[in-house]
């Protein structure tokens, strides 16, 4: 066993310096589309973070006429008291308003406004934040009232990005795993070649086949783990750097869960690719 | 030692390259292989490494059927049969010493072993002093002596030779011939295809002669040719 241990690192160790162009050009494919996989993971976590954050604090704000009566406002007051959707509301008026447009607006554009020109609006928390909608759509048309908002919208819109951004991460990333794979067979293949004359000899004095192959197999698994640490350290770089980070306050473990998929991915493009070459070109 | 049962082999693509051989070799026995080129010599041999299946008939071979022989069992019946080819088949870019010691070290064999075996072997074949050299610095004959070598290291039941002397110069193949004797008279079955008739006429071993595929002889004391006049 410590015979053959030192004999299959040996060899290995060999085959990755002998090729180690092409070495390198695989474990550089191999942690480009790695960094895409692993950053597609952490935007779409990042992306269900963000959303639920967002709806957590769900508003439907319904903004009033500027010109409406007190009576129009007292029965938008009390629909939305009885609605049992509606968990609480807050009514602001204008005045409210003024002051605080007064405090957030630089004051040349402040000392334009006059407090009649702001509607009055009630700010209201759903029970569930999808029925911001259905709030949204018993009051539009209502009398007295301008109109009525919801945040929903551009939540689905952003998430609606962020899941083009996702697929498009993860096509390239497919067609990037994919010659990956093409490159670690080819480094093993040409391992193989080079090597064809012992392999044929130790066929001849009975060397199991495990023996003759378990340096290939493991060439290919360095590599594959070779990218992933590179792109291990790439993905969280961006973790660490990447301004989505302080927005979004993406939790270590689902950096750690994504490093983790990362390798597990590496690992096992480079297992597939060289026991395809072995397969197809070393015939023991 | 071996058997062979109306063993029958045809390639996929041409004419039958053995046709119903029946014969049986005993242990320590020297067997020259004998016939024209393309007769079914390499053939034969190639049935006994079992890189090749018959596709009628029986092959024992060390206490083994080859054709019930599973491919996960074939490194250990080849560790028990040793191998010389007419070009060597030495490895380049290693040393005499490591060409030999590769050989027990692919089956496991532990360095201890290695470091006593290999020594005795080259001292074998006379080729002590030379064990730092590379195959590319010596000649042919020499060559040849360190494929016996490594084909004997690991004290294999049965050597096979195919043309072994077949590039050499006369001395050279003397050589090589008394190194095969030495190792038959240890008990090892010797089974050698060739083309030496010199060789074979004046060794007085069992020949079996093929013609296309056919036994057509199975001598036990035999020459070359039985009657020359009429193989020519
Ligand atoms: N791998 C192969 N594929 C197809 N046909 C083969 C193969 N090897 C040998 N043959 C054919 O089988 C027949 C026997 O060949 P074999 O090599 O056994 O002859 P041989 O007696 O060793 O000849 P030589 O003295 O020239 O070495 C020949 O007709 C040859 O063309
Ligand atoms: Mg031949």
């Amino acid at each position: 066993m410590r015979v053959y241990f030192r004999y299959a690192v040996k060899e290995t160790l060999s085959n990755l310096w002998r090729n180690r162009m092409m070495t390198i050009a695989a474990v550089l494919t191999v942690a480009v589309s790695l960094s895409l996989v692993g950053s597609a993971l952490l935007l779409k976590q990042s992306a269900a973070q963000a959303s639920s954050q967002w709806q957590q604090g769900t508003r439907v704000t319904i903004w009033m006429e500027p010109t409406a009566s007190a009576g129009e406002i007292a029965n938008v007051q009390t629909q939305l008291h009885n609605l049992p959707i509606v968990k609480h509301c807050q009514f602001r008026t204008q005045a409210q308003d003024y002051v605080e447009m007064k405090k957030t607006l630089p004051p040349s554009e402040a000392n334009v406004l006059h407090e009649d020109q702001i509607p009055t609006k009630f700010s209201c928390v759903p029970t569930v934040p999808l029925d911001a909608f259905t709030v949204q759509s018993t009051f539009m048309h209502q009398p007295g009232i301008l109109t009525v908002t919801a945040p929903e919208q551009q939540i689905r819109e952003m998430n609606h990005v962020i899941r083009i951004l996702q697929i498009v991460f993860l096509a390239l990333a497919l067609v990037l795993l994919l010659s990956a794979t093409v490159l670690i067979l080819n480094t093993i293949r040409m391992a193989i070649f080079a090597r064809r004359r012992e392999v044929s000899v130790m066929k001849l004095v009975g060397a199991t086949n495990w023996f003759i192959r378990i340096p290939y197999i493991t060439e290919g698994f360095i590599q594959g783990l070779l990218g992933s640490a590179v792109a291990i350290a790439a993905v969280t770089a961006l973790h660490i750097w990447y301004p989505l980070h302080n927005e979004f306050q993406l939790s270590t473990s689902a950096l750690i869960g994504t490093n983790i998929v990362v390798l597990i991915v590496g690992v096992v493009i480079g297992s597939v690719g060289s026991s395809i070459a072995i397969r197809r070109f070393l015939d023991v | 030692m071996i058997r062979f049962e109306n063993v029958s082999k045809t390639y996929k693509n041409g004419s039958p390259a053995l046709k119903d051989i029946t014969l049986n070799i005993e242990k320590g026995e020297f067997v020259f292989l004998v016939g024209a080129s393309g007769s079914g010599k390499t053939t034969f041999l190639r049935l006994l490494l079992r890189e090749e299946l018959p596709d009628k008939g029986r092959i024992l071979e060390a206490g083994r059927e080859l054709t019930e022989l599973s491919k996960f069992r074939v490194p250990f019946l080849r560790r028990n049969i040793g191998c010389v080819f007419q070009d060597f088949r030495l490895l380049p870019n290693k040393t005499v010493f490591e060409n030999v010691a590769f050989a027990l070290e692919v089956i496991g064999r532990p360095r201890s072993t290695v470091e006593s075996q290999v020594p005795l072997i080259l001292d074998l074949v006379g080729l002590s002093d030379k064990s730092k050299s590379l195959p590319g610095e010596l000649s042919g004959g020499e060559q040849q002596r360190v494929a016996v070598a490594r084909a004997f290291v690991n004290r294999p039941l049965i050597l096979l030779a195919d043309e072994p002397t077949g590039n050499l110069d006369p001395a050279n193949s003397e050589s090589i011939m008394a190194l095969l004797e030495r190792i038959n008279r240890t008990g090892t079955t010797v089974v050698m295809a060739t083309h030496d008739k010199a060789l074979v006429d004046r060794m007085r071993r069992r020949v079996i002669e093929l013609d296309k595929g056919e036994m057509i002889r199975d001598q036990v004391r035999g020459v070359y040719g039985i009657d020359e006049s009429v193989a020519i």
